[in-house]
């Protein structure tokens, strides 16, 4: 599903320039569950930036499905990005403005899905996230585990070929990270791909395979029996 | 999704009540006020306009005099009319309009109302249908029976007859001349340069213009320019051509000089803010309004840009998330478009309310009677094209930058102010560039008008009434004398013209050794021989009146007069006014008996005294008993009029009423100017005070006192004020120089002018800003830290 080959990314100030990404090569086929690890600064997040469209590299190949996406300009990337990928983050970024209902329901409006129809998908994924109770709720009403719920709930609405998760447990107690966990694996179960960055062993012993970064280059891969 | 983005802009406006107050409040009175000086600028381009054949229709005016004398008149003399239809091919339709100051009561029955000469005028039968003024009940083929009728209009019309048909009923003029109505005219609109009460024939005027004394009949007397007079002419026509056709038949009917009466045409749309010679008139005041209404909301444009922008830093998560989750840039766009939109519904609607609320005390202020009427489509022209305007030029922009976010920067909170911030800066000083020139503005405006409130006008007219004497005029040497017996009385004197702003002038003069090609157009004044001294009008050289019976035949000139006629020594000099050939006995100093907008003209005085204007100078505390002492003889001789008089400082701050109305309208709009730019420059504060939170905590710990907190966070502020200043101070000060160069005689500018102007927007600044400051200064650092 993904394959990138010899990619680059570098940071430049006036004086200095950081190597994020140094022709870094990696395969995530589709269904597959990876998580990446390694130290701070490694390029890990840089790499989930550029596999989720959202930064572009300095060099290399980056094929998704087969095509070339590292040349797609702002308006490509934003069209495939709301079709295909699902993001979840450390830190939710809900919303605060629009209520649980609300957030989960606007990918659905920026890819054009009729009224009526969202608000059927929307209570199925919060149903299957059993967050449904809190629908009317405000992010800043909710616990930190019920806003990832959410914030998972919103990547998947639009059911998503690949979901990128960045430290999705981050922000959470263990119990609340189990729970997300949870929820991954059984997204994962039911067809779609994960590649998640995080810290730490525990949460990334639920993945089939872990990459391991170093300076911008896979150092280590472990495959997860 | 129009849906969700108006409920996310809602649920933001809601949530930042602070900051939506601001721009909303900044908004409201930028809109109202840009809308109802909008409006009234609208209500004085729409004059006339209201006629259908505009177009077609120009007034005549008349180019007389030579040199420093010359002038352009807006009357001409009534014969060209007559020749203008009989003899120019490209004249359609002629109308002359005569002011009749013949009466000043009328009476039905029992009600006697009084009537201005103003709005009393004789009228051609074509006026009914050259213009575009409905006549509500007559015949439009003949408006008037017989020289007896008047038409009224309809206010009138009720004024005299409540709710009878005013048709066949008669009016009694001044108890002595009865008219028929013939006629019911709608009221005059607002905007019309036309207007009056009661319109009377023509042929009326030429019955008692008959030639039968010292005037020739009236269409062919060419040296009375007293008729306004409107041609409609065919399109296409040449004006230029049709104005020296009357100029060449006006010439070969009177042997007069070149320069006397040439006549040129000047478009009807054109009268109500240009003068008969094109200069402007009106139109100055339109044009500094319509500067200040689009300053006033490019400031509160500018109040919305800034704050917008500078939250956007706070909102770069939210377009973040709604980038990465699939919206497109078009998309966000479009959401903050909106919003913006949705922000300038509530303040467009707040700005109705205060727009309908303030319209009596604007109309009052403005003395008009506009009306803000949301189905007309005069009004809807100008909100519509406010409210699209400032809603460009206040959406795009943060639509822009908001939409232009990189997702993944944004939501790390990587995005640089620095560019935007420079913008914000700009704005600043463009903001309070424009309220300070408007104080330099405000501060020359009130300084000329207060120039001419207290100018030495070289006369006295402290504690001076005057009157239209009427039936008094027979008997007034006997009234003066006795008026004089009474200790309240000072002084008494007569004269044919108003000492405060003399209109008349005449071109009929001869001296010893003028140019035979030369006009000098002077003011007559006739006047008994107390006149001069009562309002105390020096001398420069020879003697008043003694009312001897050779004064009747002695002039006595002003230096301009002296000046311009080239008379050396003139003492004694022959000098020739109409038919009088007489001797000069005396030169005044020159004295303002004309508005300070024009230069003093050249005056002559004649002693005649039988003048109907009679002024009494009382002392200052017994004025009252003055007014009722005249009134007895007033009620002894003209038991028909109501009794009137005029303070004559009341009739000169009269004169300047326009202009002091558009000084307190300046005033109102730079108030308001400023505290929109002030309600901005607090938006901004607060928010600079509230991103710098880590920064005073971290100062604060490490020693900062709360005075160098307020100056550090003042400091950026305070020197855009500055720079402002500095950009607004000369361009303002060459416009208010121009604006003076309207008045013949102003006021001086001096440098503290721009002095006060400067520090007067710092100060406000500062206090706007240290408020802010001082309650970030004074917080606890600790919590500030423990938040970060």
């Amino acid at each position: 599903m993904i394959k990138i080959t010899e990619l680059q990314k570098y940071y430049r100030t006036e004086e200095v320039e950081t190597i994020a990404l140094n022709k870094l090569s990696i395969d995530v086929k589709e269904g597959e569950f990876v998580a990446i690890m390694g130290p701070s600064g490694c390029g890990k997040s840089t790499l989930l930036n550029i596999l989720g469209l959202l930064d572009d590299p300095d060099g290399g190949s980056y094929l998704f499905n087969g095509i070339e996406v590292a040349d797609f300009n702002e308006r490509k990337r934003a069209d495939l990005r709301k079709h295909n990928i699902g993001f979840v983050f450390q830190s939710f970024n809900l919303i605060d403005e629009l209520t649980v209902f609300e957030n989960v329901e606007l990918p659905l409006i920026y890819t054009g899905v009729p009224a009526s129809e969202r608000v059927a998908r929307v209570e199925k994924v919060l149903d299957k996230m059993q967050i449904m109770h809190r629908r009317n709720h405000y992010p800043q009403q909710l616990s930190g585990g019920q806003q990832q719920r959410v914030a998972v709930a919103r990547a998947v609405v639009n059911n998503p070929k690949l979901i990128l998760a960045d430290e999705p447990t981050g922000n959470l107690d263990s119990s609340n990270g189990n729970e997300v966990m949870e929820l991954l694996t059984d997204l994962n179960e039911q067809g779609t791909t994960i590649i998640m960055v995080t810290h730490s062993e525990h949460d990334a012993r639920y993945s089939h395979r872990i990459i391991r970064l170093l300076d911008g280059q896979t150092v280590m891969e472990n495959i997860m029996i | 999704m129009i849906k969700n983005y108006l409920k996310t802009a809602w649920r933001n406006l809601i949530s930042k009540k602070f900051y939506s107050a601001i721009n909303i409040i900044g908004l409201t009175i930028g809109l109202a006020v840009g809308l109802l000086i909008l409006i009234w600028v609208k209500d004085e381009l729409s004059y006339d306009r209201f006629n259908t054949k505009i177009d077609q229709i120009y007034k005549v005016n008349a180019s007389i005099g030579t040199g420093a004398s010359r002038q352009v008149w807006g009357n001409v003399s009534a014969p060209v009319a007559f020749h203008a239809l009989k003899d120019v091919p490209g004249v359609i339709n002629a109308v002359r309009i005569i002011q009749n100051y013949n009466y000043s009561t009328f009476r039905y029955k029992d009600k006697i109302l009084r009537e201005n000469g103003n709005n009393l005028a004789f009228v051609d039968d074509s006026f009914f249908k050259m213009f575009d003024f409905k006549l509500l009940k007559g015949n439009i083929n003949k408006p008037f029976i017989n020289d007896q009728s008047v038409i009224i209009t309809e206010r009138t019309a009720k004024r005299y007859f409540g709710s009878v048909d005013p048709v066949g009923k008669t009016l009694m003029a001044d108890s002595k001349d009865p008219y028929t109505v013939s006629g019911v005219i709608a009221d005059f609109p607002g905007n019309s340069s036309i207007t009056g009460n009661m319109l009377f024939s023509i042929d009326r005027k030429r019955k008692e213009y008959d030639g039968k004394d010292y005037w020739k009949a009236m269409d062919e007397d060419w040296g009375n320019y007293f008729a306004q007079t409107f041609l409609q002419i065919k399109a296409n026509e040449s004006t230029k051509a049709i104005g020296e056709k009357l100029t060449r038949i006006h010439f070969k009917y009177q042997k007069s000089k070149s320069s006397d009466g040439v006549f040129q045409l000047q478009p009807m749309a054109d009268i109500h803010l240009y003068n008969p010679d094109g200069s402007a008139a009106g139109i100055q005041t339109v044009k500094v309004f319509s500067i200040v209404a689009i300053l006033i909301l490019i400031i509160a444009c500018i109040n919305y840009v800034n704050l917008s922008t500078a939250r956007a830093m706070l909102r770069s998560k939210e377009v973040s998330i709604r980038k990465i989750i699939g919206a497109d840039r078009k998309q966000l766009f479009i959401q903050f478009i909106i919003e913006t939109a949705l922000c300038f519904t509530i303040a467009l609607l707040l700005a109705f309310i205060l727009i309908y609320i303030s319209m009596p005390l604007y109309n009052k202020i403005a003395g008009k009677q506009m009306h803000f009427d949301l189905f007309s489509a005069n009004v809807w022209q100008v909100v519509a094209l406010t409210v699209i305007a400032t809603l460009v030029a206040s959406s795009i922009y943060p639509a822009l930058l908001l939409s232009s976010f990189k997702p993944i920067s944004a939501l790390k909170g990587k995005i640089s102010g620095a560019g935007n911030a420079s913008f914000r800066k700009a704005l600043v000083v463009c903001q309070f560039a424009f309220s300070i020139g408007l104080i330099i503005g405000t501060i020359i405006i009130n300084k000329q008008l207060n120039y001419i409130h207290t100018k030495q006008l070289g006369y006295d007219k402290e504690h001076v009434f005057a009157l239209s004497m009427h039936n008094m005029r027979d008997h007034y040497t006997a009234i003066k004398a006795q008026l004089l017996t009474h200790p309240e009385v000072l002084s008494v004197t007569a004269s044919d013209n108003s000492i405060i702003n003399s209109s008349s002038n005449t071109g009929d003069t001869d001296w010893d050794g003028k140019d035979p090609n030369t006009t000098l157009l002077i003011s007559p004044f006739e006047i008994d021989k107390d006149f001069l001294p009562m309002f105390k009008v020096q001398f420069i050289a020879g003697r008043n009146f003694t009312a001897s019976k050779s004064d009747t035949a002695n002039f006595i000139l002003n230096e301009t007069a002296v000046k311009i006629t080239g008379i050396k020594n003139p003492l004694g000099k022959r000098f020739k006014l109409h038919s009088l050939d007489g001797t000069i006995i005396g030169v005044v100093k020159d004295f303002h008996f004309a508005s300070l907008k024009e230069t003093i003209k050249p005056l002559i005085f004649s002693y005649r005294p039988t003048g109907d204007q009679m002024f009494i100078k009382t002392s200052g505390k017994n004025a009252t008993a003055a007014i009722k002492l005249a009134d007895n003889f007033w009620k002894q001789y003209n038991s028909n009029f109501p009794y009137e008089y005029t303070f004559l400082d009341d009739t000169y701050n009269a004169m300047y009423k326009t202009d002091q109305q558009t000084g307190i309208l300046f005033d109102i709009f730079a108030g308001i100017a400023i505290f929109i730019s002030c309600l901005g420059l607090f938006g901004l504060a607060t928010y600079t005070a509230q991103v710098k939170v880590k920064e005073i905590g971290i100062r604060k710990v490490l020693g900062a006192s709360v005075a160098n907190i307020t100056a550090m966070l003042s400091k950026d502020f305070l020197v855009l004020v500055i720079i402002a200043f500095a950009i607004a101070s000369p361009i303002a000060w060459y416009m208010m120089s121009k604006w003076l160069m309207g008045y013949a005689y102003r006021a001086q500018l001096h440098w503290w002018i721009i002095g006060v102007a400067g520090f007067a927007a710092i100060l406000i600044a500062f206090l706007t800003i240290s408020f802010q400051s001082i309650k970030a200064a004074l917080a606890n650092p600790v919590k500030s830290l423990r938040s970060e």
